[in-house]
C-alpha cells in the first residue's frame, strides 16, 4: 500500500496494463506494490562480493522498495545439484547466478528469456554470447571470464629473457622453458588437471595460437572438425609439452584449484594459464608475487597463419527462472545486479574483470591493464563452446592422454561422436 | 496366531454359540493393536523408503532435457551399458568385492595380536581405532598431501632410491590407493567389533591347543576363525556395506573420479549425472542398477549368514 502512495503518477500510467499483468516494455513495471524474490548464487556470502550485493540492493530498492530481496548463497560445489532438484520440483529462486556457457545452455529450457528487459544494456555490457542460446538471451552477464597466460617476470629476468617481450612462438616459448628451468629449476608450466580442467584452460588460453582465425570462428559457430590437422595439433601439443616436461610433475593428481596456481605464486612455475575474474586471476598472483612481477599475454603462435586474441566469455551472469511470477519485477533485479556501480565495486573488490565495458581498469597492474586491452580483439573461448558432456568427456581423456592409456586419434573421434550428438 | 488359535478352539468346544461369538469378538482389538503397533514403522517404511524408490525407478524411464517428463523406456539402461564411464563404476565395484577379504583379515589379524597380548597391545587398541573417528573428507584432504607427487611418501621412496609413484595421478595405482586409504580409514571399526568378538571365546580351548603343542598359525586357523565365524560373516556384511555406499567422500576429496575415470563408483557417477550434467532421469536409472546390485550383494550375504547359524 505505502508503494502506491510513493509512485501514485506511475502507477496511474501503468494501471491498465498492470491490471492486465503484461511484463512488456522497458521492464521497470511497478505493478507488483510488494514481494519477495529469492536470488541463489555463490558469491553473496563471499566477503569481496559483499560491496557489490549492497551495491545492487541498493539500487533495485530505490526502483521498488516495497519488495524484498533475499540473497541464498549456496556451496558452489553443491550449486547445480541443489538447482537441479529445485528444476524438478518446479519451484525455486526467482533470480539465479550461472556459469556462462555449457551450464546455463543444458538448463536453459527453465529460464526466461531476458531479451526485451535488457535491450538498453547490450551495448555497455560484454559477454552476452556465453549466456545466449538460439538467438534468446538468458541472462545478464555480471563479470568476463577468460584465459589470459600469466607469467613471472622475474623469473623471466633470472633466466636472461626479456620480462617485457614474451615469446611470440611456440618454438621461443619451448627454448625459454629450457633457460627457466636450467637458471631457476622452476618447471614452466603449472598444469592442475585433477579434475580435468587443464585441458579446457589449455585449449582455450593456446588455441588462438594454433588454429587459424577461420577455423576458430568455425569452431565457435558450431562447425568442428575434430579431425582437422590444426584441432588434433591441440591435443598432440597437450601430450608433447607434458612428454617434453614443461609440466609440473603429477599433473593428474594436482589440483587446478588451487594447487596449480599455488605453484604458480610460489614461484616453482613460471607460466600458468589462468582466469580473469573469481579466482586464479592478476589480483591474486599479484599478491603474492607484487603486482609488478606478474605478466598477462596471449599465446605463442603454432601453426602459421594463427592470430593470438585473448579468449573470453560471460563468466558469470544473472538469469530468470520460468516459474517466477514476475518475469519484469526479476529482470529489473538482475538490471541492478549488472549497474555499472554495483559491478564497479564487484571489480574493486573482488578484482573481477567485470563485463561493464565503462569501467576504467588501467591502475590495477601491467598484468590488468594488458587483459582489459586485449578485450577488444578478444574472442569466446573455444572450451566455452563444448557441452557439458563432452567437456566431460574431454577431462578424462585428457588425463588419459597424460597417463598414455589413449592415443590423440582415439581421443579425436571419441571427442567429436560426443560433440556431434550434444 | 494367538487370535487364530483361541477361534479354532472356540468353534471346536461348540459349548454355547453366545461365548464363541463373544470369544471372537473380545480378540478383535488385540488383533488390531498389533497392527497399530506396527503400523508406524511400516507408514515410515512405505512412505520415506519404499513409495519414493518406486517413484525414483519410474522417473528412471523417463527422459532428460528435451524429453523431460516423456516415457522413454529402457533408453537409460542401454545408455548406462553403452557408457563406459559406467562400466568402469561396476567393475570397480568388483575390484572392491575382490578387496574385501583384504579388508576384513587386516583387523581380524590385528585384533588377534591384541587378544594374544604382543607388547604395548593396549596402546596399539587405541592407535588402530584413531583413524575411525575422522571424517572421511579428512582422511581423504591428509592422504591427498601425503600422496602427492611431490609429497612425503614419495620423498621418502625417493631417499631409499625407489622411483616416485603417482599415487592418485596414474589410471592403473589410483584406485588401489583409494581403496587402502578407505581400509585404513575404517578397520578400526571392524577392529572393535572382533575384539568383541574374542570376548566371547572360550579361552580354555586356546590354552588346550597350546598344550598340544600348536603352532600360532594353527591356533589362529583351527581355533580362533572357527569361534569367531559369526563375527567374522558381520564384519563381512558391515565392511562390504560401507566400502559400496561410503567411498564418495573420499574419491570426491582425492581423484574426483580420474584420472581418465579410473576411480569412478556407481554413487559418484549418480552424483556427475544429477548435479554436473544436469541427468536426473539417467542418475535415476543409475541408481536403480545400483540398488539392484546391493540386493542382490545384501542377499546373497542373508543367505551366507542363515547357512552359517543352521551349521551352529
Amino acid at each position: 500500500m505505502s508503494q502506491r502512495a510513493v509512485w501514485p503518477a506511475l502507477l496511474t500510467a501503468l494501471l491498465v496494463v498492470a491490471g492486465c499483468g503484461s511484463a512488456s516494455g522497458t521492464g521497470s513495471s511497478s505493478g507488483q506494490p510488494s514481494g519477495k524474490l529469492v536470488v541463489w548464487d555463490w558469491k553473496s556470502g563471499d566477503k569481496a562480493a559483499s560491496g557489490y550485493v549492497q551495491q545492487a540492493k541498493a539500487d533495485f530498492a530505490k526502483k521498488h522498495p516495497g519488495v524484498t530481496v533475499e540473497f541464498v548463497a549456496q556451496p558452489f560445489d553443491q550449486y547445480y545439484t541443489l538447482l537441479g532438484a529445485a528444476v524438478q520440483a518446479g519451484k525455486g529462486p526467482d533470480v539465479v547466478l550461472f556459469n556462462g556457457g555449457g551450464q546455463i545452455r543444458d538448463r536453459a529450457a527453465s529460464l526466461s528469456p531476458l531479451d526485451q528487459y535488457v535491450a538498453q544494456d547490450k551495448t555497455r555490457l560484454a559477454g552476452w554470447d556465453a549466456f545466449s542460446k538460439e538467438g534468446k538471451i538468458y541472462a545478464a552477464p555480471v563479470t568476463l571470464q577468460g584465459h589470459p597466460i600469466y607469467y613471472n617476470k622475474a623469473l623471466y629476468a633470472k633466466a636472461g629473457l626479456d620480462p617485457e617481450h614474451p615469446a611470440a612462438t611456440w618454438a621461443d616459448f619451448v627454448a625459454g622453458c629450457g633457460a627457466i628451468k636450467k637458471a631457476t629449476g622452476a618447471s614452466c608450466l603449472s598444469l592442475g588437471n585433477k579434475e580435468g580442467y587443464g585441458i579446457q584452460f589449455f585449449m582455450s588460453g593456446l588455441g588462438s595460437g594454433i588454429l587459424t582465425p577461420g577455423e576458430y570462428d568455425d569452431w565457435i559457430a558450431g562447425k568442428r572438425d575434430w579431425q582437422s590437422p590444426n584441432v588434433k595439433r591441440i591435443f598432440q601439443l597437450w601430450k608433447e609439452a607434458n612428454d617434453a616436461g614443461l609440466n609440473n610433475k603429477g599433473p593428474n593428481s594436482t589440483a587446478m584449484f588451487n594447487d596449480s596456481f599455488s605453484l604458480f605464486e610460489s614461484g616453482k612455475a613460471a607460466t600458468v594459464i589462468g582466469l580473469m575474474s573469481d579466482i586464479g586471476h592478476w589480483k591474486d598472483f599479484g599478491e603474492f608475487l607484487k603486482p609488478e612481477n606478474v605478466g598477462a599475454t596471449l599465446a605463442p603462435v603454432v601453426t602459421q597463419g594463427a592470430v593470438p586474441s585473448l579468449a573470453y566469455d560471460g563468466g558469470i551472469g544473472y538469469g530468470i527462472m520460468k516459474w517466477t511470477k514476475d518475469p519484469a519485477l526479476a529482470a529489473d533485479l538482475v538490471r541492478s545486479l549488472t549497474s555499472t556501480d554495483a559491478l564497479k565495486a564487484f571489480y574493486t573488490g573482488a578484482g573481477a574483470i567485470v563485463s561493464d565495458t565503462t569501467i576504467d581498469a588501467s591502475g590495477s597492474g601491467p598484468a590488468a591493464a594488458k587483459i582489459v586491452a586485449a578485450i577488444k580483439t578478444g574472442k569466446p573461448a573455444l572450451h566455452v563452446a563444448l557441452s557439458a558432456k563432452t567437456l566431460d568427456l574431454m577431462g578424462r581423456l585428457s588425463q588419459q592422454l597424460l597417463a598414455g592409456s589413449v592415443t590423440v586419434d582415439a581421443a579425436m573421434s571419441q571427442l567429436a561422436a560426443s560433440d556431434k550428438s550434444s | 496366531m494367538t487370535g487364530a488359535r483361541l477361534l479354532v478352539r472356540s468353534e471346536s468346544g461348540r459349548t454355547s454359540s453366545s461365548t464363541s461369538i463373544n470369544r471372537a469378538r473380545r480378540v478383535r482389538p488385540e488383533r488390531l493393536a498389533a497392527y497399530v503397533l506396527v503400523a508406524p514403522s511400516v507408514l515410515v517404511i512405505v512412505g520415506l523408503r519404499l513409495w519414493p524408490l518406486l517413484l525414483g525407478v519410474n522417473f528412471s524411464f523417463t527422459g532428460d532435457g528435451d524429453r523431460d517428463g516423456l516415457a522413454v523406456g529402457l533408453d537409460n539402461y542401454a545408455e548406462l551399458l553403452r557408457d563406459p564411464v559406467f562400466r568402469i563404476a561396476l567393475r570397480n565395484v568388483g575390484l572392491l568385492v575382490l578387496l574385501l577379504p583384504v579388508a576384513v583379515a587386516i583387523p581380524g589379524l590385528l585384533a588377534t595380536f591384541l587378544y594374544l597380548r604382543v607388547p604395548g597391545a593396549r596402546l596399539y587398541r587405541a592407535v588402530y581405532f584413531f583413524p575411525a573417528v575422522l571424517s572421511p573428507v579428512i582422511v581423504g584432504s591428509i592422504f591427498t598431501l601425503l600422496l602427492a607427487y611431490d609429497g612425503p611418501v614419495n620423498a621418502a621412496l625417493k631417499t631409499v632410491g625407489l622411483e616416485p609413484v603417482d599415487w592418485l595421478g596414474d589410471p592403473g595405482v589410483a584406485m588401489f590407493t583409494v581403496a587402502a586409504v578407505h581400509i585404513w580409514a575404517t578397520f578400526g571399526m571392524a577392529l572393535v567389533v572382533f575384539l568383541a568378538g574374542f570376548a566371547t571365546l572360550d579361552s580354555t580351548l586356546i590354552d588346550a591347543a597350546r598344550t598340544d603343542g600348536a603352532a600360532l598359525r594353527q591356533v589362529i586357523w583351527h581355533v580362533i576363525v572357527p569361534g569367531l565365524s559369526r563375527t567374522i560373516q558381520f564384519v563381512f556384511v558391515t565392511t562390504m556395506i560401507g566400502m559400496l555406499t561410503s567411498m564418495f567422500g573420499l574419491l570426491y576429496v582425492m581423484t574426483s573420479g580420474g584420472p581418465g575415470g579410473a576411480t569412478y563408483l556407481p554413487e559418484y557417477y549418480i552424483w556427475i549425472q544429477q548435479g554436473q550434467m544436469n541427468r536426473p532421469a539417467l542418475a535415476s536409472a543409475a541408481s536403480t542398477v545400483l540398488f539392484l546390485v546391493m540386493l542382490v550383494v545384501g542377499l546373497a550375504q542373508i543367505a551366507l549368514l542363515r547357512k552359517a547359524t543352521r551349521e551352529d
